[in-house]
């Protein structure tokens, strides 16, 4: 499922660049914008449905960072939306 | 350093076993499975040497170190995965330990599943830590495995860097190994390190401190 693959590759890099944040990995600053770029790139593939669960949790994850919540709420919430998109996978 | 090995059908039995015969608590011991099959368990417990645990033991830092583990403890329960949690003493931050059999799910791809149990345990821990503190939970030490290898690999890196004076572009690494590495090198007056490109294929480089100019 290449369209899946994407997706779950897009959501790994907001991941990481959220663990970037949370673990100070000291090489640079990344801003909430760049944060929040990567996850709309994620809700950007048409391959995650509307009113799918892995939309819903990046929605959260979106919010999440606009409203400046920490980093690990940020990045639980994006591992939820991996771990729908990895259910989703298996019920196809 | 006292222990003392423990046999019971559960791995918990197997722990107290050992624990009675030592007269101590489970906060105050290491646990190592020795062997695990369906009808038993055999485990060796070793009595932490409180001498060498940080000062101020009955710290509030030391109960909120504790606090933390109870929370991964349950959570683990929680998951039905069977191992034995315990605070890595002398660390700050906060650092559990998470120890048992067949553990590599937990871990996970890259260590994925292991980032996101961090992640939850900081989410519903976070009302008791203070600004900028976290805690860290590492499994069969794998992440402190892993920092001591990019270590390594920045070591080795920095020498090849001064013997050839080329800059060298090392793996894509997460955030954790590159601070380790960036960390590894701050003190080097000749090699520096630097990060490029994006999540998640970022790689350090490794490479002169200055340009060489005659």
């Amino acid at each position: 499922m290449p369209g899946g693959r994407a997706a779950a590759q897009r959501i790994r890099k907001a991941i990481a660049l959220v663990n970037a944040v949370a673990d100070g990995a000291g090489d640079e600053e990344l801003t909430p914008t760049e944060i929040a770029e990567a996850i709309r790139d994620c809700l950007e593939l048409r391959e995650i449905a509307q009113g799918s669960n892995v939309r819903n949790y990046l929605g959260e994850a979106l919010d999440a960072t606009s409203d400046g919540m920490p980093a690990d709420f940020v990045a639980m919430t994006l591992y939820a939306a991996l771990g729908a998109l990895g259910e989703s996978w298996s019920e196809d | 350093m006292r222990s003392a090995e423990g046999r019971g059908r559960t791995l918990d039995e197997a722990v107290d076993a050992a624990l009675i015969e030592l007269g101590e608590s489970r906060r105050n011991v290491d646990v190592r499975v020795i062997s695990e099959a369906p009808d038993e368990t055999l485990v060796e417990v070793v009595v932490i040497d409180q001498a060498t645990a940080p000062a101020g033991a009955a710290s509030p830092a030391n109960g909120k170190a504790e606090a933390a583990r109870a929370l991964v403890e349950g959570l683990l329960k929680h998951m039905g995965v069977r191992a034995q949690v315990t605070v890595r003493t002398g660390t700050d931050p906060i650092t559990l330990d998470i120890s048992g059999r067949d553990l590599g799910g937990l871990i996970g791809w890259r260590g994925e599943t292991l980032r996101a149990l961090q992640s939850v345990t900081n989410v519903m821990f976070g009302k008791n830590l203070a600004e900028g503190e976290r805690v860290i939970v590492d499994v069969e030490r794998y992440r402190q495995r892993r920092e001591h290898t990019v270590r390594e690999i920045a070591l080795r890196a920095a020498r090849q860097v001064k013997m050839t004076g080329d800059a060298i572009t090392l793996d894509a690494m997460q955030a954790f190994e590159r601070r380790a590495i960036h960390l590894a090198l701050q003190d080097d007056p000749d090699v520096g390190s630097s990060s490029i490109g994006e999540e998640p294929d970022r790689r350090v480089v490794v490479g002169p401190r200055k340009p060489a100019s005659n």
